[in-house]
């Protein structure tokens, strides 16, 4: 993983004029920020901002209407959702999805698909270099399930986590394909405000060793802005504010959006 | 995957020694049945039980197979050793033709247009007269020429051995296919597809793959059927045949190796003992399949690896609880 990190120059992530509109109702309407190598951004708003449809814009699940998607400075607008994860832009989705039936083990091991892709022939006919490959997937599974604090809960069926592990499963299932750029879509919904934080900090350490850079939209304000450089704020499919967290939270249009005005949402 | 593997080479070496025993030619037929549906049941499985889809046009491949070693032994006189595996593999092709339509489909969309392939595919066989023979079918497949002067028990052995083989050969291959990492993308294709995309899996590249081994299995079965039995009519793409499979693979338990092989010997045996009872003998699988999907519906192989897998991991239920609170 820090090897594929380390032989490609890290690539930013930009977001130019995004739009998609169903009938005649535009869900997003000309977005743009960019995801710079080595960065944490924040991607906040109300309910109904947009914030997820801009994740499927970026990652093909949308085709959008408007604008651009480029990638260490090529043009991926409206690539297919597999093939954007091959060129290293991975997501998670806001309800929790993970493989039900299978442990958190296999979970992670079935991350490592393209890692551990082989040719058709080998399939059927296994050698010396396709054990190694599945023994270096193995190890790279155990690791990245003990990483984000799941190893007592290995050769648990996913299906009776609970909804913390399930949300860190659903993470270490994102890692496991090694990708660039991790796009979380509220990673931390239904976690307690403790158990946010320790999120928070599992976020910190793996930016920089297992992905170069994270996109995460999230209600949960605390986790958001302990954890981000730059946040952006979406209102009504558009955006309202970017900035610093400080920055953001001083912005009487955000304030204003989220309360009706007075205060800020904790 | 140790435990399924034991179970496997166990009862492969089971069957394996079976005719040192059996020397009866009516238990030596129903054995060479048994092997046959394991086949059939085997490759339905790794479209049902794999890709998650249920396909009802299995015996399209079957079919196909059938017809196209019937063809090529009567009227160009192949030689069974190769009618077989050219079976399999026409039943490919027309497995990559179908699975490039059907399995853009998904749910009940998938159900209907692969039956409607089937039955398109038994019209054809029915009307072609020129190619099939139409509803007369062809008779009179030729045996190998080994088995000249080998007499009624001597042609059993044979083909038990045959089958044998074949069984062999789907085992490995499925094995192979399902503890693989294209095993594994098919799985996350069948648990959650947006998933699998998510992590660089193209969902349609390997529920094809796992369509056209099933389908690759099954022509091969079907070659083998055409030669064992003689004859071949449309009736091979009947739904009584989807039938049977399906009860085998639902019986046994999908998306497990073993289950197939279980299904097979189980219902091909009820339905020789069953014979009996006639017009009987649907209603009494028609309940049986009830119960199963009822009460086991991972069927009987499921049943047991869910047991084997609580009794390890022994999962507290405080976890499920707080999950179905927090939901």
């Amino acid at each position: 993983m820090s090897a594929t990190l380390a032989m490609n120059a890290p690539r930013a992530l930009e977001v130019r004029g995004l739009g998609k509109s169903f009938g005649g109702i535009h869900a997003v309407k000309d977005i743009s920020f960019d995801v710079h190598p080595g960065e944490i951004v924040g991607l906040i708003g109300p309910n109904g901002a947009g914030k997820t449809t801009c994740f499927n814009l970026i990652t093909g699940f949308y085709t959008p209407s408007a604008g651009q998607v480029r990638f260490g400075g090529s043009d991926v607008t409206g690539r297919k959702p597999y093939h954007m994860a091959r060129m290293g832009i991975v997501r998670s989705f806001q309800k929790t999805n993970i493989l039900k039936s299978l442990t958190v083990f296999e979970n992670v091991l079935t991350g490592h698909y393209m890692e551990a892709r082989q040719p058709l022939w080998r399939t059927f006919f296994p050698g010396r270099a396709v054990r190694a490959a599945e023994a270096a997937a193995r190890e790279s599974a155990e690791r990245i399930v003990r990483t984000m604090g799941l190893a007592n809960r290995m050769d648990t069926p996913a299906s009776v986590l609970s909804c913390g592990e399930l949300r860190l499963l659903e993470v270490a299932l994102a890692l496991a394909a090694k990708p660039e750029i991790l796009m979380l879509d509220e990673p931390a919904a239904g976690l307690n405000s403790q158990e946010a934080r320790q999120f928070g900090e599992i976020l910190k350490s793996v930016r920089g060793q297992l992905v170069s850079s994270i996109l995460i939209v999230e209600h949960n304000m605390g986790l958001v802005m302990g954890v981000s450089d730059r946040v952006v704020v979406m209102h009504f499919g558009q955006k309202l504010a970017e900035g610093t967290p400080a920055q953001v939270q001083a912005d009487s249009k955000v304030v204003e959006a989220y309360l009706g005005g007075g205060g800020k949402k904790a | 995957m140790k435990f399924e593997k034991h179970c496997l080479v166990a009862l492969m070496a089971l069957a394996a020694l079976l005719p040192l025993v059996v020397r009866d030619q009516y238990l030596l037929h129903i054995a060479i049945m048994v092997l046959f549906y394991a086949v059939l049941a085997s490759s339905l499985n790794l479209v049902v039980g794999y890709v998650g889809e249920f396909s009802l046009g299995h015996t399209a491949f079957l079919g196909t197979g059938a017809y196209a070693a019937a063809i090529l032994s009567t009227q160009y006189g192949w030689p069974m050793w190769a009618t077989v595996p050219v079976a399999g593999l026409l039943a490919a092709v027309v497995g990559v033709v179908i699975g490039g339509i059907t399995l853009r489909l998904q749910g009940p969309f998938f159900v209907i247009v692969t039956l409607s392939f089937a039955e398109v595919l038994r019209l054809v066989a029915d009307n072609w007269i020129g190619l099939t023979n139409g509803p007369m079918g062809i008779a009179g497949i030729p045996q190998p020429a080994l088995l000249g002067d080998a007499g009624n028990l001597g042609a059993k052995l044979f083909y038990y051995a045959v089958a044998w083989v074949l069984l062999a050969l789907t085992l490995y291959l499925s094995f192979r296919f399902v503890h693989s990492n294209a095993g594994r993308a098919a799985v996350a294709v069948r648990e959650n597809r947006y998933v699998a995309q998510s992590i660089g899996i193209r969902p349609l590249s390997y529920s094809m793959l796992a369509l056209v081994l099933g389908a690759l299995l099954s022509g091969m079965a079907g070659g083998f059927y055409a030669h064992y039995i003689s004859f071949v009519g449309p009736e091979v793409f009947r739904f009584a045949f989807m039938v049977s499979m399906i009860i085998m693979v639902l019986v046994g338990g999908k998306g497990t190796l073993v289950g197939p092989l279980i299904g097979a010997l189980l219902v091909t045996f009820l339905e020789e003992y069953l014979r009996e009872a006639k017009e009987l003998r649907l209603s009494i699988f028609g309940l049986a399949v009830i119960a199963i999907v009822l009460f086991l519906p991972r069927g009987l192989m499921g049943f047991v690896v869910q047991w084997r897998e609580a009794r390890k991991a022994q999962a507290p239920q405080v976890a499920r609880k707080a999950e179905r609170r927090a939901a």
